[in-house]
C-alpha cells in the first residue's frame, strides 16, 4: 500500500483516525459509523506494519519546519510501534464492545481520542507530542459527559487536570528545549534541567503519581458504560510511553512506582463502586510499570512494554464485563450485585480470566510480564521496592482478582435474573480473553509478545520455571486462602454504599468551602466598601454642602469685628512665613 | 455517614425456580449453593499447603534473605498482605466513608439517564 501511495509514509497514522472521528461527527448513518470505529484503526495498525516493515529500526516521516521548531510528527521506532500496534488493537475492540450504542457523540469522540493517542505515541517531537497530548483530553471529556447530569462535574475537573497537565508539558518541552539547543525532539528529557521536572510532573499527573491520581477515580466510574471501557485503554498508558521515552532509569520512579502499587489497593478495599474498585486497580498497574520504568534495566524495561500490552487487554476486559453488568442491571454497585453468573454465564467466565490475568495467574497475561518487572527489581536487589509489589501483588488478588468477581457474579444472590450481555459485548470480551491466555501460552504464545520488545536482553526471561510458577501459586492461594478464611469467620467487610473520599477532597470539598467563603467574605467586604465609601462621601458632601452652599456657614453674615481678627491672624501667618522663609 | 441498603437473604439456589437460569448456567448452580461455599475453602488450602511442600523440596535459585530460613514465605507473605489490606478496611471506612451524596453533584443513580431498575421501576434491557 504504501507503494502505491508514498504520500502515507508522511503522515502519522494516527490521524487517519482523527479524520475518520470528524467524518463521524457529521454521519447520520448509524452503520457507517460503526463501520468507521472499527475500520479506522485497523487501517492505521496496517499502515504502522507496512512502515515499519519498510525501514526497521526507526522511520521518520511529516517533517516540516513550524516557526523556529523543525516538527519531526511521525515516528515508528522499536518503542513507539509497540504502542502503535496495541492502540489500534484496543481501538478495534472498543469499537466491537460499543456496536450497539447508536451515538454520534460516542463514536465520533472515541475515533478522535483513539487517533489521537496513536499519533501522540507515533510523534517524533515534543510539540506534536503536545497537540496531541491536548487532543486526547478534549476528545475524551465527551465520554465522561456521557454518563449522564452527575458526570458533568467531574468531567470538567477531568479536563482541567488534563489541560492543566498539557500546559505544563508545553512549558517543560520550551525550557528543555531551550537549554539543549532548541532541539524539539522527544527523546531522553531526564532530570537535570527544571524543564525535565516540569515535563515530568505534566506526565506524572496523567500516568496517576501517588497524590495526582484522584482525576481517574473520579472521572472513570462516571462515564458511560462504553466510554469507561474506552478510557481506560488510553490516557494513561500513552503517559507511560512518554515517561518511558523520557526517563527510564530514573531512581525516583522506583519509588514513586512502588508506592503507587501499594496505595490504591486500601482505597479499594472499602469503595463500593466496581467500576471505581477498578479504576484503582488501574492506578496500581500504573504503578508496576512506573517501577519498572525507574529500574530502567533491559529486562525491566521490556517488562514494562509487556505488562501495558497486556494490561490494556485484561483491564479492558474487566471493565468490559463490569461494563456489560452495568448494562443489563444498571448498576456496578457490589452491594447491589451478586449471583449474577446465573444470568450472564459467559461473562462470568470473561470476569475470571480478566480478574486471574492480572492476578497473574500462570497460563494468564499478567504472569509473564508482571514476573520480569519483579525479576529486575530482584536482579537490581531493590529488595524493599520488590517487597512493596510483592504486597501490592496480593492486593491485586484482593481488588481485582477476587472482590470483583465475586461480588458480581457470586456472594449472595441478588435475585437479579437479567439477559445475558449482547453479542457484541461478549465478543470484545471473547477476543480480549482469549489475547490474555495467547499472550501467556508457554508454547509460541509469550514468545510473540517478547519479539515485540523494543530492548535487547542479556538473556530470554523464562517466565515458565518451577521458582515462579510454584511461589507464585504459594501466594495467590495463600491470598485466597486468607480471603476464605476471614469470609469464614465473617471478619471479611461487609459491601457499604458510601462516598469514599480520596485526596480529590481538597479541592472538592476544602477548595471549594474555602473558595465558597471567599467568595462570600468578597461580597461582605463589596457591600461594606460600598456602604462605607457612600457614607464618606455622603459625610463629606453634606459637610462641604452645609459650608460653602449659599445656604452655607460661610455664606451666612459675619459681624466686622470678627473678620478683622481674622484678617490680622491671616497677615500674621503671612509676615512670620516671609520672615523666617525670606 | 453510610447507607446501608437491605439485601436479600442468602438464598441457596435449590429453593430457586431455575426457568430464569441462564441455560449456560444450570449445569454449574451447585456454585451457588451454601455446601460448596462453605467448602471451597479447603481448594486454596490444599493448593497452598502442596505448593509450600512442593518449594520446601525445591527451594528458589535466587533466594530474598530471608526467605532460606522460612519454608512457604511467599505463602506466609500473601496470606499476611491480604489479611492486612481487608482487616483494615473497617477502620478506613470509618475514616474515609461518607454519605453516598456527600459532594452533592451525583454518585447516586441519575434519575435522567440511569436505567436502573430501582430508579426507573422497569426491568433494564431485557
Amino acid at each position: 500500500m504504501i507503494d502505491q501511495l508514498p504520500f502515507l509514509a508522511e503522515i502519522n497514522p494516527g490521524l487517519w483516525v482523527i479524520l475518520a472521528g470528524l467524518i463521524c461527527t457529521l454521519l447520520p448513518i448509524g452503520h457507517a459509523r460503526k463501520a468507521f470505529v472499527i475500520a479506522a484503526p485497523i487501517f492505521a495498525g496496517v499502515i504502522i506494519f507496512q512502515l515499519n516493515g519498510l525501514n526497521p529500526g526507526a522511520h521518520f516521516g511529516g517533517e516540516f519546519p513550524f516557526g523556529p521548531v523543525e516538527l519531526t510528527t511521525l515516528r515508528i521506532d522499536n518503542l513507539s510501534v509497540v504502542w502503535g500496534y496495541l492502540f489500534c488493537l484496543a481501538g478495534v475492540i472498543n469499537g466491537i464492545y460499543g456496536l450497539h450504542e447508536k451515538c454520534r457523540m460516542t463514536d465520533s469522540s472515541a475515533l478522535i481520542y483513539t487517533g489521537a493517542a496513536i499519533a501522540g505515541v507515533l510523534a517524533g517531537d515534543m510539540i506534536t507530542l503536545f497537540v496531541m497530548w491536548e487532543l486526547t483530553a478534549i476528545s475524551s471529556v465527551f465520554l465522561i459527559w456521557k454518563g449522564g447530569d452527575h458526570a458533568y462535574a467531574a468531567g470538567v475537573r477531568y479536563l482541567a487536570i488534563h489541560v492543566l497537565s498539557g500546559v505544563m508539558l508545553l512549558a517543560g518541552a520550551v525550557m528543555f528545549a531551550q537549554a539543549n539547543g532548541g532541539d524539539f525532539m522527544f527523546n531522553e528529557i531526564g532530570l537535570d534541567s527544571p524543564g525535565g521536572w516540569i515535563m515530568l510532573l505534566a506526565i506524572g499527573i496523567k500516568v496517576g503519581f501517588p497524590g495526582l491520581h484522584m482525576w481517574m477515580q473520579d472521572a472513570y466510574p462516571k462515564a458511560s458504560i462504553t466510554g469507561t471501557v474506552i478510557l481506560a485503554s488510553f490516557t494513561t498508558k500513552f503517559a507511560v510511553y512518554a515517561l518511558a521515552r523520557g526517563y527510564a532509569g530514573e531512581d525516583i520512579l522506583i519509588w514513586i512506582g512502588a508506592i503507587m502499587t501499594c496505595f490504591p489497593v486500601f482505597f479499594a478495599v472499602v469503595e463500593n463502586d466496581l467500576r471505581r474498585v477498578l479504576a484503582y486497580s488501574l492506578n496500581n498497574q500504573l504503578g508496576f510499570m512506573v517501577c519498572g520504568i525507574g529500574i530502567g534495566t533491559s529486562l525491566a524495561l521490556n517488562g514494562v512494554v509487556g505488562q501495558v500490552f497486556v494490561h490494556v487487554i485484561f483491564k479492558g476486559l474487566l471493565f468490559m464485563s463490569i461494563g456489560a453488568v452495568m448494562y443489563r442491571t444498571g448498576t456496578a454497585k457490589a452491594s447491589e450485585l451478586g449471583g449474577l453468573f446465573r444470568s450472564m454465564p459467559y461473562t462470568t467466565v470473561f470476569c475470571l480470566i480478566g480478574a486471574g490475568s492480572i492476578a497473574a495467574f500462570p497460563l494468564l497475561a499478567a504472569f509473564v510480564t508482571k514476573a520480569m518487572i519483579l525479576s529486575a527489581a530482584l536482579e537490581e536487589h531493590l529488595w524493599v521496592p520488590f517487597l512493596m509489589m510483592l504486597f501490592a501483588s496480593a492486593g491485586v488478588m484482593e481488588h481485582s482478582g477476587i472482590k470483583v468477581p465475586h461480588f458480581t457474579f457470586f456472594a449472595h444472590d441478588s435475585g437479579r435474573r437479567v439477559k445475558e450481555a449482547p453479542w457484541n459485548m461478549l465478543a470484545a470480551m471473547g477476543i480480549a480473553a482469549f489475547l490474555c491466555f495467547y499472550l501467556a501460552w508457554p508454547f509460541g504464545g509469550y514468545q510473540n509478545l517478547y519479539a515485540l520488545m523494543p530492548y535487547e536482553m542479556e538473556y530470554a526471561y523464562k517466565p515458565y520455571t518451577w521458582d515462579h510458577v510454584v511461589f507464585q501459586l504459594q501466594l495467590l492461594f495463600a491470598a485466597i486462602f486468607a480471603f476464605t478464611l476471614l469470609k469464614r469467620f465473617k471478619l471479611y467487610p461487609a459491601e457499604r454504599r458510601a462516598e469514599i473520599i480520596d485526596l480529590d477532597w481538597t479541592y472538592r470539598k476544602l477548595g471549594l468551602n474555602i473558595a465558597k467563603w471567599g467568595s462570600a467574605m468578597w461580597d461582605r467586604l463589596s457591600a461594606q466598601s460600598t456602604r462605607f465609601r457612600k457614607n464618606v462621601i455622603g459625610a463629606t458632601g453634606r459637610r462641604l454642602y452645609q459650608t460653602f452652599s449659599p445656604a452655607g456657614a460661610a455664606s451666612e453674615a459675619t459681624p466686622s469685628g470678627l473678620a478683622a481678627i481674622l484678617t490680622a491672624g491671616l497677615l500674621f501667618v503671612v509676615l512670620m512665613l516671609e520672615y523666617f522663609a525670606g | 455517614m453510610s447507607v446501608e441498603i437491605e439485601t436479600l437473604p442468602e438464598a441457596d439456589a435449590e429453593t430457586k425456580p431455575h426457568d430464569d437460569i441462564h441455560p449456560a448456567a444450570k449445569p454449574f448452580l451447585f456454585l451457588g449453593s451454601i455446601k460448596t461455599r462453605r467448602n471451597f475453602i479447603w481448594i486454596p488450602l490444599v493448593g497452598m499447603i502442596i505448593c509450600i511442600i512442593l518449594g520446601w523440596f525445591h527451594p528458589q535459585k535466587h533466594p530474598l534473605p530471608y526467605e532460606e530460613y522460612i519454608t512457604g514465605s511467599w505463602a506466609i507473605w500473601g496470606f499476611l498482605a491480604y489479611s492486612t489490606i481487608v482487616l483494615s478496611a473497617n477502620t478506613l471506612f470509618k475514616f474515609l466513608g461518607r454519605d453516598e451524596d456527600y459532594y452533592g453533584e451525583g454518585g447516586l443513580p441519575d434519575p435522567d439517564v440511569s436505567t436502573d431498575p430501582m430508579i426507573t421501576g422497569e426491568p433494564h434491557h431485557d
